[in-house]
């Protein structure tokens, strides 16, 4: 049966500042990705509207910051596209799913789908990276899932509550993740971008961008 | 400046540039010279004097190799500090890949290593060569450094795509105690 959700991705916008300042403030966020606490919140929030304003329809940025948002849920978590290159066409990139109880679940692998897809097939990337910390467990396996290989293992690389944990460096190639998309389309077709632009569609919303 | 048995190793100045800028010479590939994108600079020698007044640099983290001669042969570094794990990048760029098997890169390493472990504490160190750049990754084996992996297809570049390895040396005398400052 085929998995589906309701789940799409878009623009981060101004109107999502506070929920994104939120997310990046906190504990959990900067545990698994990056930030410090010690950060001027002021700084914090200058800084995300910098990257909320940077465009994206007629030029070529090097980061695109996406949000993971629900009808049912509201904003989820947080994508970013970082370090695009045009010529080597490809991008690294970060997933936070600030609603903990949806880390593991459907939406996060939903979320992680569309943005590959949207790399892939949209932006005509050839190549996404990944750098993910060995204790985050369900990132690693989502993308694996995709079948992103893990290429580069880098022990006792990040400190983290006075702990040294290894960093995973995960690379995917667009003939790869076609190989995935070909194997598993009839199970994964609900998450596909054309899925989420028929579900926005039936919902009398228009995706942005 | 230190003064070795085959080379002189510094920090760089502005002087330099025209030996830096050879070093973007176009048709060679260096993953020491590649962004954080992974693209090769296009760089102008007004980029690079910009360069080098920079705060990493007018500190003294990044050093030119000179011969015995006075001739530069190189640039070398060690950058990318990062206090919490207590790693870096180690950098190595000869003008001529054939400097690799001569007494004067084992003084360059020599040099790196007693900055990175002795003076900064480091736990380890880690470099990146492009496949292609095979002298330098015999170089770095030879030395020691083991690999982390490979980054497939990451650069394009005269019509083809290249992989990126990544090179690690730990601090053999490093104190697991240590570990996290």
């Amino acid at each position: 049966m085929p998995f589906t959700t309701t789940t799409y991705i878009r623009r981060a916008e101004r109107d999502d500042l506070d929920t994104v300042v939120a997310w990046m403030e906190s504990a959990d966020f900067q545990h698994f990705l990056y930030g410090d606490p010690a950060r001027s919140p002021k700084l914090v929030r200058e800084k995300i509207v910098a990257m909320l304003g940077r465009a994206v329809g007629h030029t070529m940025p090097g980061g695109i910051y996406l949000l993971i948002d629900s009808p049912a849920l509201g904003p989820v978590g947080l994508l970013s596209l970082q370090n695009i290159s045009w010529r080597n066409r490809s991008c690294s990139i970060d997933l936070y799913i600030g609603k903990t109880e949806h880390r593991s679940g459907i939406i996060a692998a939903g979320a992680v789908y569309q943005t590959l897809e949207y790399c892939f097939h949209e932006l005509n990337l050839h190549r996404v990276s990944a750098f993910i910390y060995s204790f985050n467990t369900a990132s690693w396996r989502i993308l694996e899932k995709t079948g992103a290989k893990r290429e580069l293992i880098l022990q006792d690389h990040v400190a983290r509550d006075g702990n040294l944990f290894d960093l995973y460096g995960y690379g995917l190639l667009r003939s790869e993740f076609d190989a995935f998309r070909a194997e598993y389309h009839h199970t994964a077709s609900g998450f596909s971008l054309e899925a989420m632009i028929e579900t926005l569609g039936r919902a009398g919303t228009e995706p942005d961008g | 400046m230190i003064r070795g048995e085959h080379s002189f190793i510094r920090g760089t100045e502005q002087d330099d540039v025209e030996a830096l800028f050879g070093l973007y010479a176009p048709g060679v590939l260096r993953a020491g010279l590649l962004d954080a994108r992974r693209e090769p600079l296009l760089v102008t020698r007004d980029d690079l004097r910009d360069l080098l007044t920079r705060k990493e640099i007018a500190d003294g983290s990044f050093y030119t190799v000179e011969s015995k001669t006075g001739a530069i042969v190189g640039f070398c570094s060690i950058r990318g500090l990062n206090t919490d794990a207590r790693f870096a990048e180690y950098g190595i760029q000869f003008t001529d890949t054939d400097c690799y098997g001569a007494d004067l890169a084992r003084e360059v390493h020599d040099f790196l290593l007693d900055r990175a472990f002795k003076r900064l504490g480091l736990r380890k160190v880690i470099a990146h060569a492009l496949t292609e750049e095979t002298a330098m990754v015999e170089f770095l084996r030879g030395k020691g450094f083991m690999s982390a992996g490979v980054q497939r297809e990451i650069l394009f570049s005269q019509g083809t795509w290249h992989h990126l390895e990544t090179l690690v040396l730990n601090n053999p005398s490093f104190n697991a105690s240590q570990a996290v400052s």
